[in-house]
C-alpha cells in the first residue's frame, strides 16, 4: 500500500502526463477519494498551459497554411464518402458465410503471416542496434561540426596521472567526450563525467571504459545551462550519483 | 489606466474565443473556408510547441497538418466548457507531436524495450484545458528559467519529451523519488508564481 504522501508526490506527475500506467490508475482512483491531491492536481492544471505557450514561438513558413488547408479537402472527402453502415454489414454477412476450405486457407495464412511477423520484429530489433549506435555517431558528428564548438583538455589528477582526456562541447548539439588511460574502475564503481558550471556541477553521464581506459561517448547537454568553468571526471558508486562525491580523476579548464 | 490596459489585454483572447467558436461551428457543419480563420490565429502557437517537441522543422510541418485534420474531423465534439479552443487546440498538438516522438523512440529502440506503446502513459491524462493570459505566460517563462536546472530539465523532460517519471530518472541518473520531488517542486514554484503580484 502506498502512503498518502508518495501518492501526493504523483500529483506534479500526473498532471504533466509522466506517471506509468499502473501509477496512473493508482493516482486516480486515489483522486476520486482525496480531497487535498484533487485541489493540487486542480491547481497546476495552469501551469500546464503555459509550458505550451511558453516555448520559443516560430512563425511557420508561409507556404505551409496552403498546403494544410488543401489537406482538409481530402479529410471532408473522408468524413462523407467513409464506408457507411451498408457497406459495413454487407462486408460482415459475407464472411459469415465462408465455407470451411475457406478457413482453413485463412487460418494457414494467419500462421504463415505470425511467422513472418515474428522474422520482421527480430530483423527490426537487429535494426533498432544499428539505429541506436548510429545515432551516436551522428550525434558525435554533428557536435564535431557544430559552429559554436569549445575544446576543453582534461589532466590527469594525482591518482591517475596517465589519464587524458578531452571534451568538445557544443551548447546547442551537446558534448562528446573523449578519455584514456584512465584506470579500471573498480568493481560496484562508474566513471561519471561532470560539467561544471559557476552555480554547480551537473551531470553529463556515466563513462564506460574498454580495457585500455578509453572511452568515448556523446551526451546531450540543455542548451541553457551556464556556461562550464571546468569538466571534470570523478569515480562514483555504479549507476552515479547527483552530485560528485569522488575521487577527481581528470580535471580540464577552458 | 491599469485596467483599461488590461481589458485591452484581455479583449482580443475572448473575441479570438469566440470567433474560433463560430470557426468549429461552421467546420462541423461542413464549411471548410472556416478552417482558414482558425489556422491563422493558431498556427504560430501551435507549430512552435511541435517544433519545441520534435526538434525538427519537416515533422513539425507534418505534425501541424495532423492537427489540423485531427480538429476538423472533432470539430462537433469540441466542447467549450472545458476550456477555451486555443487551448483545445494545444492540447492536440502536444499529444501529436509526442506521439510522433514516441514512435521515432520505440523505432530506435527496435522493440527491445519492455513497454510497447499502447502501455505508454497518456499524453494528456483529461486534463482540463486552461489558457493563461499573456502576462501570465511571460511570468510562467521568466519562472521556468529561474527554477534551479535539475527541477527544470525534469520538467521539461516530462512535458516537451513526454517521458515517465521513471524514464527521466533513467535518462538524468537521478534517483525516481528525486525526479518527482524536483518535479512536483519545481511546479510548485511555477503555480506560486501566478499568485504573486506583478513581477
Amino acid at each position: 500500500m502506498s502512503t498518502h504522501d508518495e501518492l501526493k508526490a504523483n500529483a506534479a506527475g500526473y498532471v504533466l502526463g509522466g506517471l506509468d500506467v499502473q501509477e496512473r490508475l493508482a493516482f486516480e482512483s486515489h483522486l476520486t477519494q482525496c480531497v487535498e491531491c484533487t485541489a493540487e492536481v486542480a491547481s497546476l492544471r495552469p501551469i500546464v498551459g503555459a509550458l505550451a505557450t511558453a516555448v520559443p514561438q516560430v512563425t511557420p513558413r508561409a507556404e505551409l497554411r496552403d498546403r494544410v488547408i488543401r489537406s482538409l479537402d481530402s479529410v471532408a472527402a473522408g468524413l462523407q464518402t467513409g464506408p457507411g453502415p451498408d457497406v459495413q454489414t454487407r462486408r460482415d454477412s459475407a464472411s459469415m458465410r465462408m465455407s470451411a476450405p475457406a478457413w482453413l486457407a485463412l487460418a494457414a495464412a494467419i500462421a504463415i503471416a505470425i511467422g513472418a511477423a515474428a522474422y520482421a520484429m527480430r530483423i527490426q530489433r537487429q535494426m533498432g542496434e544499428l539505429q541506436a549506435r548510429f545515432d551516436q555517431v551522428q550525434a558525435t558528428g554533428a557536435v564535431l561540426a557544430a559552429p559554436d564548438l569549445a575544446r576543453i583538455d582534461l589532466q590527469g589528477q594525482p591518482i591517475a596521472p596517465d589519464a587524458r582526456a578531452r571534451a568538445l562541447w557544443s551548447r546547442s548539439r551537446g558534448l562528446v567526450f573523449t578519455a584514456a588511460n584512465l584506470p579500471p574502475a573498480p568493481a560496484g564503481k562508474a566513471y561519471q563525467v561532470w560539467v561544471v558550471t559557476a552555480q554547480m556541477p551537473i551531470s553529463a553521464g556515466l563513462l564506460t571504459t574498454d580495457t585500455t581506459g578509453g572511452g568515448t561517448r556523446y551526451y546531450y547537454t540543455p542548451p541553457d545551462i551556464a556556461a562550464p568553468v571546468a569538466v571534470a571526471v570523478t569515480l562514483e558508486p555504479a549507476g552515479g550519483v547527483p552530485a560528485p562525491t569522488g575521487e577527481r580523476y581528470l580535471l580540464g579548464m577552458p | 489606466m491599469w485596467l483599461l490596459a488590461a481589458l485591452a489585454r484581455m479583449q482580443p483572447a475572448a473575441e479570438s474565443q469566440a470567433e474560433d467558436v463560430s470557426c468549429l461551428r461552421r467546420i462541423a457543419s461542413g464549411d471548410q473556408a472556416a478552417a482558414g480563420g482558425l489556422y491563422d490565429r493558431h498556427s504560430r502557437a501551435l507549430y512552435s510547441l511541435i517544433l519545441r517537441i520534435v526538434g525538427d522543422e519537416t515533422e513539425a510541418e507534418d505534425v501541424l497538418q495532423e492537427v489540423f485534420a485531427q480538429a476538423f474531423r472533432q470539430a462537433s465534439r469540441y466542447d467549450a466548457s472545458r476550456g477555451a479552443v486555443a487551448a483545445w487546440l494545444l492540447m492536440m498538438a502536444r499529444s501529436r507531436a509526442i506521439d510522433r516522438l514516441r514512435a521515432r523512440r520505440t523505432r530506435i529502440e527496435g522493440g527491445t524495450g519492455e513497454v510497447t506503446l499502447d502501455e505508454m502513459p497518456d499524453a494528456q491524462p483529461n486534463v482540463a484545458a486552461v489558457m493563461l493570459t499573456d502576462e501570465q505566460t511571460r511570468k510562467v517563462r521568466r519562472a521556468l528559467g529561474e527554477l534551479p536546472l535539475l527541477q527544470r530539465m525534469a520538467i521539461e523532460l516530462a512535458y516537451y519529451e513526454g517521458l515517465s517519471h521513471s524514464e527521466i530518472a533513467e535518462r538524468l541518473e537521478q534517483p525516481l523519488g528525486t525526479v518527482k520531488t524536483r518535479i512536483r517542486l519545481g511546479l510548485l514554484k511555477l503555480r506560486d508564481t501566478l499568485t504573486e503580484g506583478p513581477a
